[in-house]
């Protein structure tokens, strides 16, 4: 079976518990083994601008920690994706930064070799479980529902470091939306910053951002925005609802983790999606789910047209 | 400093043991190896507190260390979690900050992500509250920075500071600065350049012409631009640097350059090692 070393760092098991609770039940319905590690520490993404040395070793340490025990890390923050890979790949780079870490970490009997693989929650389902094992899961589809996709900058770049996808044009994340049934829209801001890393820094910078994205958003037709970060996400819910009742907006383009939108086709309880949990709502989405008439009609028509097709490729 | 925490919170104060399970804990415990604050640890942190809670007269020097370690706090709530005497850690952090931010002292770290939990919570806080630790850090760095109070000035024709250089090599990447060829790049696909109608008036030094100021070793120019606290890291002008500079990580490193000096600067005479 598949496993992880499961890294949730700081922000999602203070503040965005629905994101642990439905990636373990997607994990968990796809066959994804997960392992907790409780010794794992912050990733040190937010200790970057002051401190790289610490940044670094923070990050390494849990390197060293998934290492330790043989695991491949799968993280669901893109912030702690972009900081462990950044760490990685210091660390294989360079020598002399490498023995630096190590000679800190040995004070624990730890050390990094090397040896693992950084992955985010969205690469372990398109790469190693795969569209079509996703598909073969399903119970259910969306239906005539338009999604805002949202990459999330330190999944994609710098592209050198991630490798996450291609960096100018992606389309791994598109194509997880579109296995739901939904449309991954195109929309010109597509691939921009969420804001997040702003706020509580300049708000009114971070707050201009945000709305220029989830207008752009808007004006290209989505119903909802999807992340699958809890940075990106927060700022999107939470966040937008502040500056909304601040700039006297009322119109949100609310925000669905991915794991929620996955989820919710796989059949999972709508509990352990935690989809009363966001700050906007999202309930709406639910109908528009395919209804089980619907599925059952489907199910005949394409029973109907099965033997037709078959009749064709028999033909010499 | 007393009257601005509740009773209850006075009380949870008496009632750690210190057992040090929070600091056992403690999601940012191991940036005490490489910052050395004891009051990163919360089991350390809250002995602080206490000092300061009863009116015991504390030093510039300690009321910063406190302030940094609380400030230096990714919000987990894991200190609280595991606490045996159950006392509520994080509001006490949460309070605390509060209280020391607005006693004057700059705190650099509110220029990282770290403040991301302060802006969710800012309906908490009186809104001159809120601002005033934010604009004191900015100044506080570019007071240091005369260039950028006096524009008019004439520089000398060669006036490379070898030391900013050099300085720039926490990581093999950010020594990419110097192959920069000025095509503008980087401050063309900036999404917060963009964002204003004139942006050198709100930045200052724009991404390209940070990394002509470090190429020509203009430290007061780099650091005293509001483009490097604003920049949102999002890594767009790095990716599209047609030259190779790693301009994202090279505005990484001029900020951590940024308060180190700041910081040896503006230390007591005493506090100086």
């Amino acid at each position: 079976m598949m496993e992880f070393a499961l890294f949730l760092g700081c922000t999602i098991p203070a503040r965005l518990t629905q994101y642990e609770s439905s990636s373990r039940a997607v994990l968990e319905k796809l066959g994804v083994g997960l392992v907790d590690i409780r010794e794992f520490n912050c990733c040190g993404y937010p200790l970057r601008n002051i401190d790289f040395k610490v940044f670094l070793l923070s990050s390494a340490r849990n390197l060293a920690l998934a290492e330790k025990k043989n695991l491949n890390m799968m993280a669901l923050c893109k912030c702690c994706y972009g900081s462990l890979k950044k760490a990685d790949f210091l660390m294989k780079e360079n020598a002399s930064l490498k023995k630096e870490v190590n000679t800190t970490l040995e004070k624990e009997g730890l050390k990094y070799e090397g040896r693992i693989e950084v992955k985010h929650l969205l690469s372990v389902l398109h790469k190693d479980v795969g569209i079509e094992a996703i598909k073969g899961k399903m119970a259910t589809a969306f239906k005539g529902l338009k999604i805002a996709t949202h990459y999330g900058c330190h999944a994609l770049r710098p592209s050198q470091v991630v490798g996450f996808d291609n960096p100018v044009a992606p389309t791994l994340f598109d194509q997880l939306v579109e296995v739901t049934g939904a449309e991954s829209i195109e929309w010109p801001m597509k691939l921009e910053c969420c804001g997040a890393p702003l706020w509580g820094i300049n708000d009114r910078l971070s707050m201009d951002l945000t709305l220029k994205k989830l207008n752009d958003g808007k004006k290209s037709g989505a119903d909802y925005v999807c992340a699958a970060c809890p940075y990106c996400h927060i700022q999107f819910d939470k966040v937008q609802k502040m500056i909304l009742s601040q700039r006297n907006g009322n119109h949100p383009l609310p925000s669905i983790l991915y794991t929620q939108l996955l989820g919710l086709t796989l059949g999972i309880d709508r509990k352990a999606l935690g989809i009363e949990m966001n700050e906007i709502p999202i309930s709406g989405i639910e109908e528009l789910l395919k209804k089980e008439e619907e599925l059952a009609q489907e199910k005949a028509l394409a029973e109907q047209k099965e033997p037709k097709k078959e009749k064709e490729s028999t033909k010499p | 400093m007393g009257k601005h925490l509740t009773m209850i919170q006075l009380m949870e104060l008496d009632a750690c043991m210190h057992c040090r399970t929070c600091s056992s804990q403690c999601s940012v415990a191991v940036a005490f190896e490489g910052i050395p604050n004891i009051n990163i640890l919360p089991s350390e942190k809250i002995a602080s507190i206490r000092a300061l809670a009863s009116g015991k007269e504390l030093t510039p020097e300690e009321l910063r260390n406190i302030q940094e370690g609380v400030y230096l706090c990714t919000n987990c709530y894991r200190c609280t979690v595991v606490c045996p005497a159950g006392i509520d850690l994080q509001k006490l952090w949460f309070d605390v900050r509060e209280i020391l931010l607005q006693q004057g002292f700059p705190e650099y770290l509110v220029l990282s992500p770290l403040s991301f939990y302060r802006g969710l919570m800012k309906e908490e806080i009186a809104q001159k509250n809120y601002e005033e630790p934010l604009t004191q850090a900015r100044e506080a760095i570019a007071a240091q920075c005369d260039l950028m109070r006096k524009k008019d000035k004439v520089l000398p024709l060669t006036p490379t500071n070898k030391k900013l250089q050099s300085g720039l090599n926490l990581s093999v990447q950010a020594k990419t600065f110097s192959v920069c060829f000025g095509c503008q790049t980087c401050t063309t696909v900036c999404p917060v350049v963009g964002n204003y109608e004139n942006p050198q008036e709100a930045l200052g030094l724009l991404p390209h012409q940070i990394m002509h100021a470090a190429g020509l070793g203009l430290r007061d120019l780099a650091f005293g631009s509001n483009m490097l606290w604003d920049c949102l890291t999002c890594y767009q002008c790095q990716e599209q640097c047609p030259q190779g500079v790693h301009v994202t990580d090279v505005l990484y490193e001029l900020k951590n350059l940024a308060v180190k000096q700041v910081r040896e600067k503006t230390l007591q005479p005493s506090e100086r090692k």
